[in-house]
């Protein structure tokens, strides 16, 4: 269809068109036939009472009552009529006789003939009645048939935007490519020109912004390696030459070009994890294997602080996910317990299932994060007390920015608590199976 | 009376109706050049016919009107098969075929309206019948030009398949026709299904109007059908193959 509003203005004129005079030839038919079969009926009553003048004492039942006066003597009645005159009135009129309401016609053509026909009320009415229900019966049966039809064409006309709606739904948060649909009507296709066209900046936007995050990342990360090695080189030229850092500015640039390493690390991260741009590799994996290896990376700085690992609940854990992104997950939650928690602290990771869905709980006893801070945690680049943070790790906002990422694009659940510690946090995260 | 007027409407309008909204949709995207071949020879013709409708009948032992109208019927089946196998030429040939359709059922009409032993029919009767009929004929093309453009899309052998009945239907008339003027030989009859569904019924007059329904057909015209029906079918496909 070309137009909606055509087809719809078209079809439904026509439907109603060929509907109503459908209806209306039938009615037709219906009624023609019934008063066919009334004006029989009144020609068989007119020929029994006719019969009846020959037959004496024929007592048959008739429609009508039939009455002939001769001046002031009645020389004919039929069955129904009684002895006295039906009517005293010229012309129509109705009265009471035989226990029934007539409707009597009486005429007078001669001054001395006189002829009274009368027919009772609920016959005249029972037949009027007829003839109608027969025009009427049709148009009123149509009715659900029209119902019918109309939904069907209705339904049939909005199957473009259905189509159209259908295929929007059904496109994944990454998937920015053109809306196709076939024989679109004028109405609906400048809304999908202008989808389209959203689309195409949307895709080109996201494009760009992906290609600058990490083409920036990448760019930064090999000066600032040759930044790294220069500085080592230059620090130990100096403890060899007996300068040292009296007022520990090579210390404190180490630690900068060292925060900004992981800064752009975590850029690169986030930039990969970003749901917008992930394109997730979904396969069955070991959420506990996974577990025990990341703990197994992190252990050499988990045992430098002195502190207790855990890794409690169920030994084998099968989910389908990404293994790129869940490893990165664990890490993060991982490295954050492990650099927020103080030496000799304890780390707990427990896996379990519950309600169909794989729970990852990692707590520690740390100092914790306040509860009106849960949600801004999850911020880009948010550090809980800005960059002057207390436990004066080096961090760069974007750990659990990262976390939250990874957690929606398998469709997860994240949540911040209290841990069963006396202090600390605790971070459960709930993944589809 | 007003039933006759709008059954004779009908019966002349719903075959030009079918075989309209089946052309339409074949020559959807030049509707408005076949719009004007299908209209100039349709007024020609049947203003020549009206003119001469009383010379013409008397022709041929008075057959003259029955073999001209079997003559434009068989016309109008060879210009389909002209229409399906030369596209260059599809244009123009189907429209000519509707105007030769056009031209029998609009000399018809005027026959019935203008006769002057319609006495039965009131000039009410004539309005109103012809506005029912009409209205009826207008209904159904359009109705019948969408569910075509559907079926067309779902299965492009549909169309060429209805296209095929509706141009065997005109051969099926023209037979009757000829064998009415015995200029045909009818041949046994095959069967009688008039019981079951009468030619003057409702759906009786769409098929006869969609298909050339006949309760009563006889071998030959059956043959006849058959023939034309598998020869279009075949020319159908065979443009479509082309394509």
């Amino acid at each position: 269809m070309r137009s909606l509003r055509r087809y719809l203005v078209t079809v439904l004129i026509a439907l109603f068109t060929l509907i109503s005079f459908v209806a209306a030839l039938q009615s037709y038919k219906q009624s023609a036939s019934r008063a066919e079969a009334l004006f029989d009926q009144d020609l068989q009553i007119l020929a029994s009472s006719l019969s009846q003048q020959y037959q004496a004492g024929s007592q048959q039942e008739l429609g009508l009552a039939l009455q002939v006066w001769q001046k002031d003597e009645l020389v004919y009645r039929s069955a129904l009529a009684p002895e006295t005159s039906m009517s005293e009135i010229e012309g129509f009129s109705e009265h009471n006789f035989a226990g029934k309401r007539w409707r009597v016609f009486r005429q007078t053509p001669t001054d001395v003939l006189t002829v009274i026909v009368a027919q009772p009320l609920t016959q005249r009415q029972q037949l009027a009645d007829e003839v109608i229900t027969a025009s009427i019966y049709p148009v009123v049966l149509s009715l659900p048939l029209q119902a019918l039809l109309i939904w069907l064409v209705v339904s049939k006309a909005l199957s473009p935007i259905k189509r159209f709606s259908a295929q929007l739904s059904s496109k994944k948060a990454n998937d920015l490519s053109p809306v196709e649909l076939d024989q679109v009507p004028a109405e609906l296709d400048q809304m999908l020109k202008t989808t389209n066209q959203l689309f195409a900046r949307l895709a080109d936007a996201f494009e760009r912004e992906k290609r600058f995050a990490s083409d920036v990342a990448h760019e930064l990360r090999t000066p600032l390696s040759v930044l790294q090695v220069n500085l080592h080189n230059a620090s130990q030229q100096w403890q060899q030459s007996g300068i040292g850092d009296p007022e520990g500015s090579m210390l404190a640039l180490q630690a900068g070009v060292e925060r900004m390493s992981a800064l752009i690390e975590q850029i690169m991260l986030l930039n990969r994890s970003n749901p917008e741009h992930f394109q997730a590799r979904t396969e069955q994996l070991d959420l506990a294997g996974l577990c025990r290896q990341v703990v197994a990376d992190w252990y050499p700085h988990i045992e430098k602080k002195q502190q207790q690992i855990e890794l409690l609940g169920l030994e084998h854990l099968s989910l389908k996910g990404d293994a790129f992104a869940l490893r990165l997950l664990v890490s993060n939650l991982i490295g954050n317990a492990s650099k927020y928690t103080q030496a000799n602290g304890s780390i707990q990771l427990e896996l379990s299932i519950a309600q169909d869905k794989a729970v990852l709980v990692v707590q520690d006893n740390g100092p914790g994060i306040a509860p009106e801070e849960y949600n801004r945690v999850f911020d880009r680049f948010y550090r809980v007390g800005g960059d002057r943070h207390q436990s004066g790790t080096l961090g760069s906002g974007l750990g659990l920015a990262i976390v939250r990422d990874i957690v929606v694009l398998h469709q997860g659940q994240i949540h911040l608590g209290t841990p069963d510690f006396s202090s600390g946090l605790k971070v459960t995260v709930e993944l589809p199976l | 009376m007003l039933i006759n007027t709008v059954l004779m409407f009908l019966r002349e309008l719903l075959p030009l109706c079918l075989l309209l909204a089946t052309l339409l949709v074949w020559h959807r995207s030049v509707w408005r050049s076949f719009a004007m071949y299908f209209a100039l020879p349709s007024v020609l013709m049947l203003s020549l016919i009206s003119l001469k409708i009383v010379w013409i009948s008397e022709q041929l032992d008075g057959l003259g009107l029955e073999l001209l109208y079997s003559f434009l019927y068989l016309i109008c089946f060879v210009l389909l098969c002209v229409a399906a196998l030369k596209s260059k030429y599809e244009l123009w040939s189907s429209a000519f075929a509707a105007a030769c359709l056009f031209s029998i059922s609009g000399s018809n009409l005027l026959l019935y309206i203008w006769l002057p032993t319609q006495g039965d029919n009131t000039p009410a009767d004539l309005v109103l019948g012809s506005a029912l009929g009409i209205g009826i004929g207008a209904s159904i093309t359009v109705l019948w030009y969408y569910l075509l453009t559907e079926l067309k899309q779902w299965r492009s052998q549909s169309f060429a398949l209805l296209l095929s009945v509706s141009g065997a239907r005109q051969v099926m008339m023209a037979s009757a026709l000829l064998i009415q003027s015995d200029w045909l030989p009818a041949g046994p009859q095959l069967w009688q299904t008039g019981q079951l569904l009468p030619e003057q019924s409702e759906l009786g007059f769409f098929l006869q109007a969609l298909m050339g329904y006949e309760a009563t057909p006889s071998l030959s015209q059956l043959l006849l059908y058959l023939l034309c029906f598998g020869l279009l079918f075949w020319c159908c496909s065979f443009m479509e193959n082309k394509r």
